[in-house]
């Protein structure tokens, strides 16, 4: 095969193996609705749910309570992420902090996510600030955790090269140790945000007058559940979305990684 | 009288583990003078990396370790250091890895690039100046490991085992160019090498050390022409002399350590 | 070796680690015995062990727990059976794992928690919809995990055991399984917190009982001592999970990492 032929088939590929499988078994699906075998109260036709969607879609309903879930996840992990990276590596410059902290970090890494959110309302009552604190404080571990991890990983040699070229410890903190705990701190990210979209539907299914959990929750409670399944797609392919966002942005930023595809031995 | 470069006084070094204290290195007296090539010879886990290490300023240690007269304070743009592991940067490209040194001494943009240029012409990666540590072979690496301590422009050359990772030929390629370097620059080298004819193709003394705890039981001084062939240089009966004598000492050191 | 933290030369670490934590204590009791806030946000810590022991003497702590326990543990196996099956089936049959890729790709970033309410419109609001929400969450993680150990399983293994007389079938359960074991436990490790979660969270979503629902109830009336106990007991219950698991993986060599 020619390497033209092959760059094409490459680029379809995706396509085929991607979308394929998943147009097959939403035809097969639409199949069994049209002949009848599927109740229709349990599970819409996929075409029943495409109606919805495109109803919601043209809509206000999904927009705001869409944005406003997003609004939550994205700013708590923002928020979360960067004081994790900063704890992180505090954590791993100072064996007293990490002494003082990582007992409290530990603690939370087994404390189910969701089960602040009760707290959270004892303390904030319902609304944005309890959602976007609960995701915040659930974003915080696994980066915290994946940064002292790539930052206390960074070979000696690396950073012993740095200083004999003449780099002080505050710059071996930004050219060496943060450059070289990139990949885990990506990892740690992408671990967060999934967090962030279980946390923030969760604490809206849980209490709230806002967001698209509400929004799922009321569907279901009304009985409208074309609706209901139609406000859950949307969710998993903005959740889908982000995922593959951030899965670009990484490879962006760790062109240089190892992991990456081609070069040398 | 040469200038004393490097002076180590009554230098020891002991790790804490669990539940006894090592002693590695055993009161280390070593002065090298400026422009001298020392290569470290001795058996495995003998202490020789620690030793290069201290110098460096990137392990502490007990006694008095001074450079140019004065005692050191932690690592210095005075002494570059080569690792075996290369040590390269390996988010940085080549260029980049070699102009680090330059942009911290504080030198423009302008002046690092072409710096960094003239290096990668003298290493012979010319074309490969945008490429990421991750697609050189071992070889390349190295070459860029030393370029990138070469333009740092230290006074003492620290080199722990830096060819160690080579294949053969390629490491006696790049011990022509080592030896080619030192020549020209005649600055002061300190190299832990665990290969005998290498240290004795390269080296102007050899110190061999013992097993743990590491003390300098032997010296030999290499006076060798080396503006000669590597044939010539490694065919003659000189050379062979001194590499047997050598040997000889390290395997002993060798021989004395205890069963592991 | 590798960059560690600066050794602090004052007190050693260990001591720190247990100073923080009774430090962490002692200054909530300070601060609740203070009344520095209202006892609603902070209650003082001899109110929620009192809570605690309330809820352990008329055995409503242990009913919760067993049954948040019950669903999650459930759940688990049935993600389990799914997900071996399921990963095995992807590394031996292409055209399984050629359908199975893009639905696993798009569904496992997605918040298991939003399936609930079909789950729940399927399965009623008692046990089975907790078990099943349980189920759909970890059984991602598990189906990776068996699907790449069953694909990089040494070929010399199954080679081996066919040459001897063994059926395919017979291979697949005596030899696949127990080789894939050390990454399926490592797996299991990261879905027992999941499984977790999701019971607690559809409890307090959904109620029907179990620690969640009790929990949300609490706050409802806003019984704060009974919110603190439950959350510390929860924490308590996810701590023992973790070590259980890793007290097995100790006394069953055959599920380390091996070398």
């Amino acid at each position: 095969m020619t390497t033209a032929r092959r760059n094409v088939r490459d680029r379809l590929g995706w396509v085929v193996d991607g979308i394929l499988p998943i147009a097959i078994l939403v035809a097969a699906w639409q199949l069994f609705a049209s002949i009848g075998a599927i109740n229709e109260a349990m599970l819409p036709s996929p075409y029943g749910i495409g109606l919805a969607l495109f109803d919601l879609a043209t809509g206000p309903e999904i927009r705001e309570n869409l944005l406003v879930t997003l609004y939550r996840a994205f700013g708590g992990a923002a928020l979360g992420c960067a004081c994790g990276v900063a704890v992180g590596i505090a954590m791993a410059r100072s064996e007293a902090f990490d002494a003082v902290v990582s007992p409290l970090v530990s603690a939370t890494y087994s404390l189910p996510k969701t089960a602040i959110v009760p707290l959270l309302i004892l303390w904030v009552g319902i609304g944005h600030t309890m959602a976007v604190l609960a995701v915040f404080l659930t974003c915080l571990l696994p980066t915290v955790v994946q940064t002292y991890h790539g930052v206390t990983a960074t070979p000696n040699v690396i950073v012993w090269s740095a200083r004999s070229l003449g780099a002080s410890r505050r710059e071996v903190l930004w050219h060496i140790l943060l450059p070289h705990a990139l990949p885990d701190i990506l990892t740690g990210i992408r671990v967060a945000l999934g967090f962030s979209f279980v946390v923030a539907i969760s604490a809206e299914m849980i209490a709230s007058t806002a967001g698209v959990g509400r929004l799922i929750f009321m569907y279901g409670e009304n009985g409208s559940y074309a609706y209901m399944f139609a406000a859950i797609t949307s969710v998993v392919i903005v959740a889908f979305a982000a995922d593959r966002l951030l899965l670009l942005l990484s490879s962006r930023l760790l062109s240089w990684h190892v992991s990456q595809r081609g070069g040398h031995s | 009288m040469m200038q004393e470069k490097i002076s180590l006084k009554d230098v020891s070094k002991a790790y804490d583990t669990r539940s006894t204290e090592v002693l590695a290195l055993d009161r280390i007296n070593l002065s090298v003078a400026d422009g001298e090539f020392v290569a470290l010879v001795g058996p495995s886990g003998c202490g020789k990396s620690t030793l290069l290490y201290i110098v460096g300023g990137f392990l502490d240690a007990e006694g008095e370790v001074l450079v140019n007269g004065a005692p050191i304070d932690g690592p210095g743009v005075d002494r570059g250091v080569v690792f075996q592991e290369y040590a390269l940067f390996p988010w940085m490209t080549v260029r980049k890895n070699i102009a680090y040194g330059p942009r911290q001494r504080g030198m423009t943009d302008a002046d690092c690039n072409n710096l960094a240029a003239r290096l990668i012409k003298l290493i012979g990666l010319d074309g490969f100046a945008d490429r990421y540590p991750r697609e050189l072979s071992g070889g390349m690496k190295q070459r860029v490991a030393i370029a990138r301590m070469l333009a740092g422009d230290p006074e003492v050359f620290l080199l722990d085992e830096p060819l160690g990772a080579l294949d053969a030929q390629t490491r006696e390629i790049m011990q022509d160019e080592l030896l080619r370097i030192w020549l020209n620059n005649k600055k002061t080298v300190i190299m832990v090498t665990h290969d005998v004819v290498e240290a004795v193709f390269l080296a102007s003394r050899i110190c061999v050390m013992s097993a743990r705890p590491g003390r300098i039981v032997k010296e030999f001084r290499v006076q060798l022409d080396r503006g000669r062939s590597r044939e010539e240089i490694m065919l003659s009966d000189e050379f062979n002399r001194i590499r047997n004598d050598v040997w000889l000492a390290v395997r002993e050191q060798a021989l004395l350590m205890p069963k592991q | 070796m590798s960059v560690s933290p600066r050794k602090s030369r004052r007190l050693p670490k260990m001591w720190l680690s247990i100073l923080s934590i009774v430090g962490f204590f002692a200054a909530w009791q300070a601060i609740a015995s203070a009344q520095v806030v209202p006892a609603l946000f902070l209650p003082t810590l001899p109110s929620v062990l009192e809570a605690l022991r309330a809820g352990a003497a008329d055995g409503t702590l242990f009913v919760d727990i067993g049954v948040s326990l019950f669903r999650a543990f459930a759940g688990l196996l049935v993600a389990l059976v799914i997900g071996v099956l399921a990963g095995f089936a992807m590394a031996r049959v292409r055209i399984v794992r050629w359908f199975c890729d893009p639905v696993i790709s798009v569904l496992f970033p997605a918040p298991k928690i939003a399936f609930l309410p079909v789950v729940i419109l399927w399965f009623g609001i008692d046990h089975t919809s907790k078990i099943m929400i349980v189920a759909v969450s970890c059984v991602f993680p598990i189906a990776i995990a068996a699907y790449e150990a069953a694909r990089s399983i040494n070929p010399f293994l199954v080679w081996s055991a066919l040459s001897l007389g063994a059926s395919r079938a017979k291979v697949q359960w005596a030899i696949v399984l127990p080789a894939c074991g050390p990454s399926l436990f490592a797996a299991l490790r990261v879905a027992v917190p999941v499984a977790l979660i999701m019971a607690f969270t559809s409890e307090m979503v959904a109620g029907g009982g179990g620690m969640g629902a009790t929990l949300m109830y609490s706050q409802r009336f806003f019984e704060s001592p009974t919110v603190f106990a439950y959350i510390l007991a929860m924490l308590v219950v996810g701590v023992l999970m973790d070590r259980g698991l890793l007290a097995i993986q100790r006394f069953t060599p055959s599920l380390s990492d091996q070398v």
